[in-house]
């Protein structure tokens, strides 16, 4: 009852604010929250006849599918392994580039590094894929053509499993470096200049203004990205892993994901309610997750947590 | 002081967690659009049942009792890619039409580029679609029998009554499913039997054997590895299955049709005699042989990973043969392969005259149906009668314009330039369902086909297979399992990448098991040959 008049007197007191705040809630209503009625679809028969809330309720059958081939788990451990390196390298990665380029003191060389850097994340992952396979393809691909050329032997990349896990992750960082890196570039500059001189009049050497000034103040940042990409967590990377590994059933033990094996699978048996059940899981493991991230962070630190 | 930020941080919870749920289901996506127009298709399919019902209520335009009061845009879908000069070709089709049907068009193409997806999102989205292809390769029986298409029986007469007569009865009966007509068949009659195609200019030059069966064919191949260490003898792709497997089995393993799905094993002389191909001896001597092919490196290593279709590297030169096309598109191929290398040859060997017997393609292998999601039904199929039985609505949309796009001579198609500065080819359109045997132009060279297929005539046997209508809803998801094992443990068999076959099928296997192929394969061969029972086929 009281936090109910709370809220009401809440409302009154700062109606401006809630009424700019007014078309983001609706814009989420809309788009989000809405749409969440077609969960409904992972309960029922699809059928071309009759609408949604006239189809045949089946309960769990649709989700039968995802477990019956017996490989969930390995999906799941695939999914979650490969976005928790993307995590972890890519925001490790970023924050290092960035402190080595806020560090640089030549302008021209610094806008060029960081354009270099941030060029690959507008190449298609369709143009990736014809790169990639121009570079590994055994009879003709640049790696092998090279290794020809110094009398080696040539390496069948494409049928050996675990390259796939480097080369998939390197891809990834290759491509999402420049801009997870813009992110921290601009937290650095955010940094007020003071704490350095300070520093550097106590006599701190560059690592250490680094190790303890800049590292601890771009943590808030470190911890927001993080819980936005847990969030997302399951849902991989759908376009890098189809268009680099697409039908090739030899390298799938490595690099399957969810994403992926959902896609494959309702290629032939196009069924609603099959896909719909499979977005379903998808998301209730990643809401799981980030609660309980969230949770841990909190008990860790209240101000770093999201909510 | 608490409080606020309580509630603040409460609402941002909402937000973040809402962003997070609608984000995650990549195909959450798809339903989304789902479940605003979920509504459509039933709402649609009234109006043709009340027309029908009353058909003096309407007709007062046409003479064969069409209303044509209101003009409409009709949404016409068709696979695979759209010519340059579509937009050309459409304006004059339309100029026409809006007179005539009081109706324009607008023609969509899905590219050959994920088709099959495309196609299915297509006819379950609920998006308003009036004309769309159909075949028994994009599953016309499945879908007709889901309920995807509106059955035509009630429209026809009242709609299309010229189109109704022009195809003859024993057409729309085969196309019948589950007794109800819910497709447009094309009645030009021809064979889409697969064939050798090959470089017949090299094969003179080395004076290598004419493919006629698979040990001829791979000695040509090792002939052509031989005398071109640059070329690579087979043209191959990473759809395996479709391409090398099926095919293969076409000519090696006397399949009563295909593609058979879920590795069952079906002959054409024993068709009541169902059994698993999969983990068959015949299976791993098929697998065998193209593990050799790969060995030899017959096509690439990296199969799998190669996205060209096809015929491309038959016309640029960079393979010399495919193991399996039909008479039409080998002519296509070789036409488009002389346009730029006049010197070059193409040779064909159907498969029949090795098998001693062709199948004429079956009516539903090309047809036009009208989806549930349509809301004009009825002018969808008066335009249909058009592209069909009115001939300037059918050269244009087949040829493109005469003089501009092509020239008659000596009742031979000629098209005028070439592939690439022609902006509509013969054909362009992917016209095979509204093709007219009385308007039909071919190219001199088709001559060659034309006596492929009176060849073929002369050996012909009905097609016992493509009339069978499989349900698979019993089996579903043991189905979607299954292609999932498919694709990862069968396909580097089928593309002869497994070093010790024994073990390679005996590991697909156990998955195919696992996920439930035993309940897939009974539940097809219950249908099977409860079909052939019904059909009096033996």
């Amino acid at each position: 009852m009281r936090t109910r008049r709370g809220f009401v007197h809440e409302l009154s007191k700062n109606r401006l604010m809630f009424l700019m705040l007014l078309p983001v809630i609706v814009f989420f209503l809309i788009n989000s929250y809405l749409p969440m009625v077609g969960i409904y679809y992972a309960f029922t028969r699809f059928d071309f006849n009759t609408s949604l809330f006239d189809s045949e309720f089946v309960g769990f059958e649709n989700f039968k599918f995802l477990w019956k081939s017996g490989i969930l788990t390995k999906l799941t451990l695939n999914t979650l392994g490969y976005n928790l390196a993307f995590i972890v390298l890519g925001n490790a990665l970023a924050i290092a580039a960035a402190i080595l380029l806020s560090e640089l003191k030549l302008k021209w060389f610094k806008k060029l590094t960081q354009s270099i850097l941030f060029l690959p994340y507008f190449i298609s992952f369709v143009i990736l894929s014809v790169i990639v396979y121009n570079l590994f393809n055994y009879e003709s691909g640049f790696l092998n053509t090279l290794l020809k050329g110094l009398n080696m032997e040539p390496i069948d990349v494409y049928n050996t499993p675990w390259m796939w896990i480097p080369l998939i992750i390197l891809f990834y960082l290759w491509k999402n470096l420049g801009y997870s890196m813009v992110i921290y570039l601009a937290a650095i500059t955010g940094i007020s200049d003071e704490y350095y001189e300070a520093a550097k009049i106590d006599g701190a050497n560059i690592f250490q203004r680094v190790w303890h000034i800049t590292v601890p103040m771009l943590k808030t940042t470190f911890v927001v990205l993080l819980l936005f990409a847990l969030g997302s967590i399951m849902k991989g990377q759908f376009d890098l892993f189809y268009q680099l590994i697409g039908n090739n059933g030899v390298l799938y033990n490595t690099t399957d994901i969810l994403d992926t094996y959902v896609y494959r699978s309702l290629k032939v048996t196009f069924d609603i309610g099959m896909a719909t059940s499979a977005g379903v899981y998808q998301s209730v493991f990643g809401f799981v997750l980030v609660m309980t991230v969230n949770y841990i962070i909190r008990k860790i630190n209240e101000d770093y947590a999201l909510f | 002081m608490h409080k606020p930020q309580k509630t603040v941080s409460l609402l941002l919870t909402v937000l973040l967690v809402g962003a997070a749920l609608s984000g995650c289901s990549g195909s959450g996506d798809k339903n989304d659009g789902e479940a605003s127009q979920g509504a459509s298709p039933s709402a649609s399919a009234k109006p043709s049942e009340s027309a029908s019902a009353s058909p003096e209520a309407s007709g007062s335009a046409s003479p064969s009792g069409l209303d044509t009061s209101k003009h409409v845009e009709l949404q016409f879908y068709m696979l695979g890619d759209a010519p340059k000069d579509l937009g050309i070709i459409q304006a004059e089709i339309n100029k026409m039409a809006e007179s005539e049907l009081n109706a324009t068009v607008k023609f969509n193409y899905t590219s050959w580029t994920d088709w099959d997806q495309k196609y299915k999102l297509l006819l379950s989205s609920g998006q308003p679609i009036d004309l769309i292809f159909t075949a028994d390769w994009t599953q016309y029986q499945a879908y007709a029998k889901k309920g995807a298409f509106l059955p035509l029986d009630e429209l026809l007469p009242k709609a299309s009554p010229k189109l109704q007569a022009f195809v003859p009865q024993d057409m729309w009966d085969a196309v019948k499913i589950d007794g109800k007509i819910y497709t447009v068949p094309a009645t030009f009659k021809e064979y889409v039997t697969n064939g050798f195609v090959y470089r017949e200019d090299l094969r003179e030059k080395y004076n290598l054997p004419v493919p006629k069966d698979i040990a001829s064919f791979e000695a040509y191949l090792d002939g052509i590895k031989k005398n071109e260490p640059d070329m690579q003898p087979l043209s191959m792709n990473s759809d395996v299955k479709t391409n090398l497997m099926d095919v293969f089995r076409e000519i090696n393993d006397d399949t009563v049709g295909g593609p058979l799905p879920y590795g069952i094993g079906i002959k054409y002389n024993k068709p009541t005699e169902v059994y698993s191909y999969w983990g068959s001896d015949e299976m791993k001597a098929d697998l065998t042989v193209i593990q050799r092919w790969q060995q030899k490196g017959f096509f690439a290593k990296n199969v799998l990973n190669v996205k060209d279709t096809m015929q491309a590297p038959i016309v640029s030169g960079k393979a010399a043969a495919m193991l399996g096309d039909n008479p039409n598109r080998f002519n296509d191929t070789q036409l488009k392969m002389q346009s730029s290398h006049p010197d070059w040859k193409l040779g064909y060997y159907p498969f029949p005259l090795t098998r001693g017997f062709a199948t004429p393609v079956h009516p539903i292998h090309n047809g036009f149906a009208i989806p549930k999601s349509s809301k004009n039904p009825e002018r969808a199929l008066a335009f249909y009668e058009k592209m069909v039985t009115d001939k300037r609505y059918n050269q244009l949309t087949q040829y493109g314009i005469e003089g501009k796009n092509y020239t008659v001579k000596d009742g031979y198609y000629k098209m005028i330039g070439d592939s690439t500065s022609n902006g509509f080819g013969r054909e362009g359109m992917n016209g095979w369902a509204w093709r007219n045997p009385e308007f039909m132009l071919f190219d001199k060279s088709f001559d060659g086909v034309k006596e492929i297929f009176a060849e073929l005539d002369k050996i012909q046997k009905p097609d016992i297979f493509t009339g069978f209508a499989e349900d698979y809803t019993p089996y579903q998801a043991e189905r979607a399992a299954l292609e999932q094992v498919e694709k990862q443990y069968f396909y580097p068999l089928y593309a002869g990448l497994v070093k010790n076959v024994d073990e390679g099928m005996k590991t697909a296997m156990d998955k195919a098991k696992q996920a439930g192929l035993e309940k897939v394969q009974e539940g097809y061969k219950k249908q099977w040959l409860e079909y052939t029972a019904a059909n009096g086929i033996q």
